[in-house]
């Protein structure tokens, strides 16, 4: 079980393109789809936490879900799994950054994964919107705090505290 | 100097919330201007090979930032400092949270949570596009990323692989 959770999120660490949001996608279908370690609501919690948590969100959900499913021994090692992938690739690039990126390929490769991170954002949405959104207290939340992040530039931790003691009062249960 | 690197990214780590990409100006003001351990034109190159490397910008650039100072304990120093407080934080939740998670009062905050979630993916869903130099011509390959990993459940590390293949073959021709 550790062994399979380090060996996931090593892979998830190795495949996270893009930052933040793009690996979303991947961190569910892992975890939720592959091998059953959250249930899709779960994820959506653990996403919420991960956000309102100093750090960036990918590690944390890592951390959050390996001591879900196997205590303070099962976080370190998803944590660790997570940034070991980073931690050779960055290495190597650092050390040749300066000639890579003069490289034609290489430019090209990061054209196209942008774009591809793009994709693998709203795949993440997709995935959570059935069962983030289904009630009309819901669509009214998402709408006002969508518009708050989109257009007052409200910043992610501020928006979601507020939604939480909004919701603690006016939600369901 | 190694527990000065690890005393400033432990700060940089401990003051984010909301994500890796509020990390990068506390970053750049602390390596840059305080400390003045890499020059502005060094840190946006670290920048931009974080942003290609795979993981998290935040513990990415950190990587980069620490290698350039003082090598391999350079590095580890750096990284430590910036996930330890995330990850001593979100463990605390998380104990927190498996003992809470059935009163009331959280369920009504996570029932708004939830879809405040979706909107925080929402957004940059927006924004993005603009960024990495989305046109009519090139949309056709994120919704085809969001439609497979999305609503298909192709994993996004097949997709990945894929569009790296592609673009070194079309950089070549």
């Amino acid at each position: 079980m550790l062994l399979s959770m380090l060996f996931t999120f090593f892979k998830i660490g190795l495949f996270s393109f893009g930052g933040g949001y793009a690996i979303l996608a991947m961190i569910q279908q892992e975890v939720v789809i592959k091998n059953a370690w959250l249930t899709e609501a779960e994820f959506v919690e653990v996403v919420a936490i991960s956000q309102m948590t100093p750090g960036p969100i990918a590690i944390n959900a890592a951390t959050f879900i390996g001591y879900h499913k196997a205590g303070i021994l099962g976080g370190l090692l998803c944590t660790i799994g997570v940034i070991l992938p980073s931690l050779i690739i960055m290495m190597i690039i650092t050390l040749s950054y300066l000639k890579l990126k003069k490289l034609k390929w290489f430019q090209q490769v990061f054209k196209r994964l942008r774009l591809v991170s793009v994709g693998l954002i709203a795949a993440a949405l997709i995935m959570i919107l059935g069962n983030a959104v289904q009630s009309l207290f819901a669509v009214a939340v998402f709408a006002v705090s969508f518009v708050c992040t989109w257009k007052f530039k409200l910043n992610p931790f501020t928006m979601l505290i507020a939604t939480a003691i909004f919701g603690a009062i006016f939600g369901s249960a | 100097m190694l527990l000065k690197i690890f005393l400033t990214f432990l700060k940089i780590g401990a003051f984010t919330i909301g994500g890796g990409y509020a990390m990068i100006p506390l970053i750049k003001r602390e390596v840059c201007s305080r400390h003045a351990w890499i020059t502005e034109e060094e840190f946006l190159d670290g920048l931009a090979a974080s942003q290609s490397a795979p993981g998290s910008i935040a513990v990415n650039i950190s990587i980069y930032t620490g290698y350039h100072i003082r090598g391999k304990s350079g590095m580890m120093m750096a990284v430590l400092g910036t996930i330890l407080p995330s990850t001593f934080t979100i463990l605390m939740v998380a104990i927190l949270f498996n003992q809470y998670a059935d009163q009331a009062v959280i369920k009504r905050a996570f029932s708004a949570l939830k879809p405040a979630v979706v909107a925080l993916i929402a957004v940059p869903l927006i924004q993005m596009p603009k960024k990495c130099g989305m046109n009519l011509k090139n949309a056709w390959f994120p919704l085809a990323v969001a439609i497979l990993v999305g609503l298909l459940g192709v994993s996004p590390i097949y997709l990945i692989l894929l569009t790296i293949a592609y673009a070194i073959f079309e950089s070549r021709r």
